[in-house]
């Protein structure tokens, strides 16, 4: 019974915390967010998620990826939610997880190594808007049509995913209308995407069932993203209270507030669990995957909301200033909250699962 | 990531199970057995069931065989504590003895001690109470009152002990008292005395509490006689004894709490789907939906983290502080589940059979008592500053 991360993946987390701290740190990601009218794709840091294989990390080594597990890709999500960073590594990951689980031998050659090696961003649009059932285009006669909505970094991916009824397609964002929308969290670019009679290539093995194995991991990753944004917000409290003297005394000695930092601390404590068993699930294709996944999802979402909204109170009146970092932490625990459905999308997926098949 | 257990692990859980078939009688496993029994009988049926098993050689599963243990592991006690919440078994008369006493004997008793008190506390010839708490001493335990004069060999003991789970079972006490005025420091001049409950200066009575049971009771001390070589720890020693002893919870995975609780959601979703509620079955309203995915999403997170308490203990490390973590956990845990079964009752909440065939009152029992677990052993907000200060750094 081990229930820890490897020595391997802790150094994969290591390597990873370790270029944030020298390399994109709070200055860079402020020019991500002072300047929304770029692409959000910092160069240099696009090109080490790629020379790293931090982008490759799911990818088979038959298609010039590492191989490795839902688990260390969890990991790294992890740790660039703690570093609130940018850039399109989910989109660029769940592409490749689409066309790793329903694509052919010959769509995985074409689109995997790219992928691997961050040549080549990718995008997803898998679910309609607000909700965690159903897909948002259909298909008539090979070409797709649908308002897909919001979609992160729609407007620098070279390739899109997009469920429709009858499965999972590629399509070129050439053949889509892609308009920049502005995003409160600036940590992310977004866009409306709207296909009308776009041709697509499906993913030759698609089913409903891939899809759904697709989204929960989807849904594993934002919630991984969700306790790095959760736990640093605590942590940074933590430390400003222990300084932060009021009434004569630090205020983290009051037990209003340390209260409350203690069972945010559990709480996090545990959507770090679940975060961990969720992706470890789905790398041993455990019988319980799909709840974990949904269980993962809906604590790591309350936890992250809690903890980001607790950062701003307990910074007092600096934290509800642009300068300060909160806001960043909040805004991003505010888009992964609602993405690949929110808590009580996932408790009613819960629900269903555990009540409704008796 | 590895969450199989060993084969030698596997081979004890097979092995005890089959122990489990043969000698827990079906009948023992339903609450129904229980239902009329009084209070005296249903504890002489526990303890004569967990002689049994002790004699059967299933008892201080991580203690070391010199004293009568098995020598197991820490993995080995969990699957233990599992196996036995699966099958239903009877609750251990000793469980402060078993959890607390025992090994801080063994970790520094006099070897008197250690003959004395061990063997028949693991074979339940000795029912051990625990006597900290005080009618003005309770979360704030430095605050006891009771008094040990020394005259010739023994102390004679004078005060009152509160909310002491078997009390009126009891055989003997482990007790704190004041042995001499504390100079400066209120936790000093303080000792742990074994005191023998079956004297005239002894008398326990029971409290009955929310559910209507006296699982727990008041300790009255009258001129009470302590030898003075039945002090634990060595006179004046009593804070940093009860210290020690209390870090001995410190190890406890939770497994079999969440088998448990685990149990109770099980019945309780079970019974969403007989209950009706607004013409349909309470399981298709929406909001208790909510409920009981929101409490099996914690229970689960208890599960997981049973298994990190697990891997962290394996490998030897000290929870310290963080043991307090899975106090709250499984209490507020058991909290939440008893809410969605009172949510799922509604009215029916009120009665033991809201329909003809179906009897909660062991439900409900349970569901009072949950109210209990997040007071015991350190309540929940003493629990919150010693994760506040002592594993998050706060200040005091």
């Amino acid at each position: 019974m081990k229930f820890q991360l490897t020595d391997e993946q802790r150094a994969l987390q290591d390597a990873v915390r370790s270029y944030l701290r020298d390399k994109f740190g709070p200055q860079q990601i402020r020019e991500v967010y002072d300047n929304p009218d770029t692409d959000g794709v910092p160069a240099s840091l696009w090109k080490a998620l790629g020379e790293q294989g931090w982008l490759a990390v799911l990818v088979p080594e038959a298609h010039d990826g590492m191989g490795l597990g839902l688990l260390d890709a969890a990991v790294i999500a992890r740790t660039l939610g703690a570093g609130t960073v940018p850039s399109p590594w989910l989109g660029t990951i769940l592409v490749g997880e689409a066309v790793r689980l329903a694509g052919s031998d010959e769509q995985k050659k074409a689109v995997l190594p790219r992928l691997a090696a961050g040549e080549t961003k990718g995008a997803a649009a898998l679910l309609p808007t607000g909700s965690l059932t159903g897909v948002p285009a259909t298909t008539t006669n090979g070409t797709l049509t649908g308002n897909l909505g919001l979609v992160e970094y729609a407007g620098v991916a070279d390739t899109l995913v997009v469920a429709a009824q009858d499965g999972l397609y590629l399509v070129d964002p050439a053949d889509a209308t892609i308009t920049p929308h502005a995003s409160l969290d600036r940590t992310v670019r977004l866009a409306t995407v709207v296909l009308d009679g776009a041709p697509g290539e499906r993913l030759e093995n698609s089913s409903p069932g891939v899809l759904e194995e697709v989204l929960d991991r989807a849904a594993i990753l934002a919630a991984n993203d969700l306790v790095g944004v959760a736990r640093k917000a605590l942590s940074d409290t933590v430390e400003y209270d222990k300084t932060r003297v009021q009434f004569g005394k630090p205020v983290g000695s009051f037990q209003a507030i340390k209260h409350h930092l203690a069972d945010l601390h559990l709480g996090i404590t545990m959507a770090e669990h679940a975060a961990t068993y969720a992706a470890h699930a789905f790398d041993v294709d455990a019988a319980d995957k799909h709840l974990a996944a949904s269980i993962a999802k809906t604590k790591a979402g309350d936890v992250a909301s809690e903890a980001t909204g607790a950062m701003i109170q307990y910074h007092g009146g600096i934290g509800y200033t642009w300068e300060h970092d909160s806001h960043f932490y909040l805004k991003r625990a505010k888009r992964l909250e609602y993405q690949y459905g929110d808590a009580s999308q996932h408790r009613e997926r819960i629900a269903r699962l555990m009540l409704d098949s008796a | 990531m590895d969450l199989r257990f060993s084969k030698e692990d596997e081979d004890f859980r097979s092995e005890f199970q089959a122990w489990l078939a043969i000698n827990l009688p079906q009948e023992m496993r339903a609450p129904e057995f229980w239902r009329g029994k009084s209070d005296d009988e249903q504890f002489q049926i526990r303890r004569d069931w967990e002689a049994g098993k002790a004699e059967a050689g299933y008892c201080g599963i991580q203690w070391p065989t010199e004293y009568g243990g098995r020598g197991g592991t820490p993995t080995m006690k969990a699957i233990y504590d599992e196996e036995l919440a699966k099958a239903n078994a009877p609750r251990s008369v000793n469980p402060l003895g078993l959890a607390f006493l025992g090994p801080t004997v063994m970790a520094i008793g006099t070897d008197e001690q250690k003959r004395d008190i061990i063997k028949p506390l693991l074979h339940t010839e000795t029912i051990w109470c625990q006597g900290f708490s005080e009618p003005g001493a309770g979360s704030d335990l430095a605050a006891l009152q009771m008094k040990a004069d020394q005259r010739g060999d023994d102390y004679i003991l004078n005060g009152q002990k509160i909310w002491t789970t078997n009390a009126m079972h009891g055989d003997k006490i482990f007790t704190l008292a004041r042995t001499s005025p504390s100079e400066g420091s209120r936790h000093a001049g303080i000792s742990m005395l074994l005191v023998d409950m079956h004297q005239p200066g002894v008398e326990a009575r029971p409290l009955k509490q929310i559910t209507g049971e006296s699982e727990f009771g008041e300790v009255f001390f009258t001129d009470a006689l302590c030898p003075t070589a039945e002090v634990l720890g060595g006179e004046g020693n009593g804070w940093q004894t009860a210290m020690l002893l209390l870090s001995f919870e410190r190890g406890s995975s939770a497994i079999g709490q969440y088998t448990e609780f685990r149990h109770q959601w099980d019945l309780v979703a079970n019974l969403a789907q007989q209950l009706e509620r607004d013409g349909q079955k309470a399981a298709k309203d929406p909001v208790l939906r909510q409920k009981l995915a929101a409490s099996l999403v914690d229970l689960e997170c208890l599960k997981y983290h049973s298994w990190h308490i697990l891997t962290q203990t394996s490998q030897g490390k000290d929870l310290g502080a963080e043991a307090s973590m899975t106090k709250m956990m499984w209490s507020e845990t058991f909290r939440k589940v008893s809410d969605t079964y009172e949510a799922v009752l509604g009215t029916a909440f009120q009665v033991p059979d809201p329909q003809p065939g179906l009897s909660l009152e062991e439900l409900t029992t349970m569901a009072l008592w949950s109210r209990s677990c997040t007071i015991w052993g350190g309540s929940q907000q003493v629990q919150r500053s010693i994760v506040a200060e002592r594993v998050l750094g706060l200040p005091r």
